[in-house]
């Protein structure tokens, strides 16, 4: 009997208080499986409104294989239109709330609507309470969390930083795990949303269509999780979370430094994975299903790679105590760390100074401060960097600060960076499992050969890995063969490996559809002009010149030539053709 | 891609893979196709168009090779599965399709990375590089080989419900067997342990080298490596044996580096190996008759452990997981210096060189392909 794959939608309408339960059509269900690929059809309903106008829809999803046997497959996607950079914005999260989602029975919830108070919202099966928030706004997260606590289930939070106007502030699931980047904890916040409750009574068990399947698809992916070093290798990330990946990163030379103006940081070593280890040893923990347990906590939270570089590297600091403290202030006030490393490097490079040890966890906790500078902070790196007059010290695309991989390490990150529906992210197509960590195959970092079908093909991937709810390392040892197939055992539709791409490749041209829309062209798909102008650090074992400008403008070409786009950037017209989706009303 | 079409090319000639570079055809797409062809023919631009692919090798294998995988085709209506684990592991299984037909051959590849098509040979494919597609063909070469002479044997000693051979089967195995004898080892790599840094990269270089020319490995199967003090040089992930230089990691004993992350997947095998015999070097392949020769008894379980002449067996998957041959490995090297994984391949470990752990590997494989050819040798 195939998984009745209509999935069931909870609309909230903060602004009357009201809440509607129903069932999508199976053609939309089918036609965007759950995640990412559901929210995405949902902004296209209003594809080019404010993102903080009250009607802007903020839509949290899980994916069909929530539930299931199938690993590393219990995360949820929150999506709306980003803030801080304007395109659409999916972002994904761990934790438990996916879960509970499913036990409640419910695929998606839409909010819209501005609540006339701060609103806490509980959601226990198909029942749904708004209750005031007695919580003021500069609580500290974990406060929010224990506060609720007794309810039980799942909760979404928005931090402070949200309530003050900081466009990149992030939403917090269950106290240790964040749907980080672009800013949805403002659109949160706009709805006048302090928090989400969800719990269910159901069975947490999503019984597969084919059991036996479903097992064989779980025990290959297991299987290859074992094999895979960068998984379960000595110094992979289920013994030392993304850690791991400072060591390598900063010897390929190509850690972001000095807000980009280098790509090597001597201190790097401070803040590695054998060093966190020797210092804060720590437990591991895992989101729902998660055979990996990539994530750490010692007597704080051990902070992921990207924010380990962001607060040590690009702001030149090898202080691990006031790394891990900063990120600790971003948690508890619901903030992006990328984008927070980022934007307070580029203060320091248009200020002339850097922020290290306690002056850069005095400036991580001032984004919730008060006065010009604080203002200037929660905007963002492109809006401070415009303000005051230096706009090329911005290291983002499309408005979103870079993550810790510096494009001129790799190309095909470099041209990644540019076609990012969501501006300036390593998750979209992460050219590092192939660049860098090998997987599935090594390619060449120095080179746009083959790169632009490489990163459209990887676009669809992950669009499809986002939809599902599965997680994004769990594709550094398997792929879509294995995942495809305990899709199909789990939900009993008969869609294989291409027919799960397809779904990809439609989520993510409607993604950049709507972008062209709300104004974004060629133009912005470009990368800051350090990166074709000043070379890295070079070392013993390898050189890092500026990209070719021209280089990156042909793999761009090529790029558009493959995802169906005008030279402008601009989809082709036969291509939006029967894009845009069935309803979702 | 230019290129990489011709590289790959080079290398089905050089694993011998293919008896001719017309036997095969490679395409490699970035935006537009680039082949080894003058043209791409209608049917391989659909089969572009029905699959998101960015690489595809269509060629007929091998005659060695060709006479088992279509014998395994013949038997096998729809779907091979292999026996050794690196393939159970990575391929998982084989679709058997019976023409070229463009949608069956779509079909197959929606679910799988390579396929057999009958009285064609294979088509495999990749979506990050032609590497994918070459390591797909190279596996389906290998894991349909060691299926082929496995079933065999144990078809004959009964063992597993694998039906006995019957006699057309084994007079064809007979002569497969003729043709595979291995010619002597010329083993010229240094006997002497290298010292410094460019000289343990360049032996590790030769070794790799060694191996494949020895076809003591295939493709990008098997790793190498070298310990000095606390540092230990081994092959990357994924990395070809005969294309080491650039992709040797620098791990260190005591896992002080996470650089390593990148290393073979068997390198906490490695490192407890050095620590239990103080060797310097080690090499493992996945020689194809000693992969056969240890499943030729029947199924080991994980923690036993049994003896092919002086060589202990052990069970024990790909990696350092709960069931991984990191666990079991180790202490079967500890006395004898070398030991077979279940289904999987050889490791040896040598004081000084790579020199006589190459010779080891090669008589091992020796032996076990004396034993095979005596074990299929008639009466049946």
């Amino acid at each position: 009997m195939p998984y009745p794959f209509n999935l069931r939608c909870l609309r909230i309408d903060l602004g009357s208080r009201t809440h509607r339960l129903y069932t999508l059509g199976e053609d939309l269900s089918r036609s965007f499986l759950g995640g990412r690929g559901i929210g995405v059809a949902f902004l296209n309903a209003s594809p080019t409104i404010d993102p903080l106008d009250p009607a802007a829809p903020l839509v949290l999803a899980v994916g069909p294989l929530t539930g299931s046997r199938i690993p590393s497959a219990g995360r949820m996607t929150f999506t709306a239109f980003s803030p801080l950079t304007s395109t659409v914005c999916s972002s994904s999260a761990g934790g438990s709330l996916a879960v509970q989602m499913r036990k409640a029975g419910i695929d998606v919830i839409h909010i819209t609507g501005r609540a006339t108070s701060r609103l806490c919202v509980l959601v226990s099966d198909a029942e749904v309470r708004f209750e005031d928030a007695y919580l003021p706004d500069e609580m500290p997260l974990s406060a929010v969390f224990e506060r609720l606590a007794p309810f039980g289930g799942s909760v979404a939070a928005a931090g402070s930083a949200a309530f003050m106007g900081c466009l990149y502030a992030s939403i917090a699931v269950d106290s240790s795990f964040s749907s980080g980047r672009g800013g949805l904890g403002l659109v949160m916040a706009s709805k006048n949303l302090r928090a989400l409750a969800v719990r269910g009574s159901g069975s947490a068990h999503h019984k597969a269509c084919n059991a036996r399947i479903e097992e064989e698809a779980r025990t290959d992916i297991i299987r290859l999780f074992d094999a895979s070093p960068v998984i379960r290798g000595r110094s992979g990330i289920a013994a030392y979370g993304t850690s791991s990946l400072v060591d390598l990163i900063a010897t390929r030379r190509m850690m972001p430094t000095a807000n980009f103006r280098r790509t090597f940081f001597e201190g790097y070593r401070a803040f590695s994975g054998p060093a966190i280890r020797g210092r804060h040893p720590a437990v591991h923990y895992a989101c729902h299903g998660c055979p990996i347990a990539c994530k750490q906590k010692a007597s704080r939270e051990i902070p992921e790679y990207e924010t380990l570089s962001h607060f040590g590297a690009l702001n030149e600091n090898d202080d691990l105590d006031s790394i891990i403290e900063a990120n600790r202030v971003c948690n508890e006030t619901g903030v992006d760390t990328i984008s927070a490393g980022a934007t307070i490097a580029c203060l320091a490079e248009i200020r002339g100074t850097r922020f290290t040890g306690e002056s850069l966890v005095d400036a991580v906790r001032s984004i919730t401060g008060h006065g010009r500078e604080a203002e200037l902070l929660r905007a963002g790196s492109a809006r401070l960097a415009r303000e005051l007059g230096m706009p090329g010290a911005s290291m983002s695309v499309k408005s979103l600060e870079l993550p810790a991989y510096d494009p001129r390490g790799a190309y095909g990150m470099a041209l990644a960076y540019g076609t990012s529906t969501r501006g300036g992210c390593h998750l979209r197509a992460y050219p590092i499992a192939h660049e860098i960590l090998r997987r599935p195959v090594a390619t060449d970092r120095f080179s746009f050969s083959g790169k632009a079908r490489i990163i459209k093909l990887a676009e669809d991937l992950n669009a499809v890995v986002d939809s599902i709810g599965a997680c994004r390392f769990a594709f550094l040892a398997a792929s879509l063969e294995e995942y495809a197939r305990g899709f199909a055992a789990v939900t009993g539709l008969d869609m294989d490996t291409q027919d799960l791409l397809r779904v990809g490749d439609v989520v993510y041209t409607l993604e950049r559809h709507i972008n062209t829309l709300r104004g974004f062209r060629r133009a912005d798909d470009i990368l800051p002009e350090r990166f074709y102008t000043e070379p890295g650090s070079g070392g013993p074992d390898v050189e890092t010149p500026p990209i070719d400008r021209g280089a990156y403008e042909d793999a761009l070409d090529r790029y558009y030539r493959i995802r169906g786009c005008n030279p402008d950037g601009t989809l082709r017209a036969e291509r939006v053709e029967g894009m845009i989706p069935c309803t979702t009303r | 891609m230019h290129d990489q079409v011709r590289k790959y090319l080079r290398k089905l000639m050089a694993h011998g893979l293919i008896a001719h570079e017309a036997d095969a055809q490679i395409y490699g797409l970035d935006d537009e196709i680039a082949t080894n062809r003058d043209r791409v023919p209608a049917e391989v631009a659909a089969l572009f168009r029905g699959l998101n692919i960015n690489s595809l090798i269509l060629a007929r294998p091998e005659p060695r090779f060709w006479t088992v995988i279509s014998s395994l085709a013949q038997e096998h209506a729809d779907l091979i599965r292999p026996t050794d684990t690196e393939s159970l592991t990575f391929i998982h299984d084989i679709p058997v399709v019976a023409s070229f037909s463009r949608g069956e051959i779509i079909r197959a590849l929606s679910r799988r990375k390579a396929c057999i098509v009958r009285d064609v040979g294979l088509v495999t494919t990749g979506s990050v590089s032609l590497e994918q597609a070459f390591v797909a063909f190279s596996s389906v070469c290998f894991a349909c080989f060691v299926k082929f002479f496995t079933d065999m044997l144990l078809g004959l000693s009964g063992i597993g419900g694998v039906p006995r051979p019957t006699t057309a089967r084994m007079e064809q195995c007979a002569d497969l067997l003729s043709q595979l004898e291995p010619t002597a080892l010329r083993n010229t790599l240094s006997g002497r342990t290298p010292v410094g840094e460019a000289e343990i990269l360049s032996a590790m270089d030769a070794a790799g080298k060694a191996l494949l020319q020895a076809s003591l490995v295939d493709s990008f199967f098997g790793n190498i490596s070298f310990r000095d003090a606390n540092l230990l040089y081994i092959s990357q992930t994924g990395s070809s044996l005969d294309e080491l230089p650039g992709h040797i990691d620098r791990a260190t004993m005591d896992g002080s580096s996470c650089c390593e992350i990148t290393s073979s997947s068997e390198l906490s095998a490695h490192v407890k190996i050095y620590e239990r015999t103080g060797h310097r070097a080690i090499l493992h392949g996945h020689p194809r008759f000693s992969v056969i020769m240890s499943m030729a008894p029947g199924p080991l379980q994980f923690g036993q452990t049994r003896s092919m002449g002086d060589i202990p067996v052990v069970a024990g998957e790909v990696g350092a997981g709960s069931r991984g041959l990191v666990h079991t490995l180790p202490g079967a090297m500890q006395t004898h210096h070398a030991a077979l994984v279940y289904g999987h391949g050889t490791f040896v470990s040598s004081e000084t060189s790579f020199r006589d752990a190459l010779d080891r590997l090669a008589l091992i494989e020796r032996t076990c392909f004396d034993e095979c050819r005596d074990a299929l040798r008639p009466p049946w």
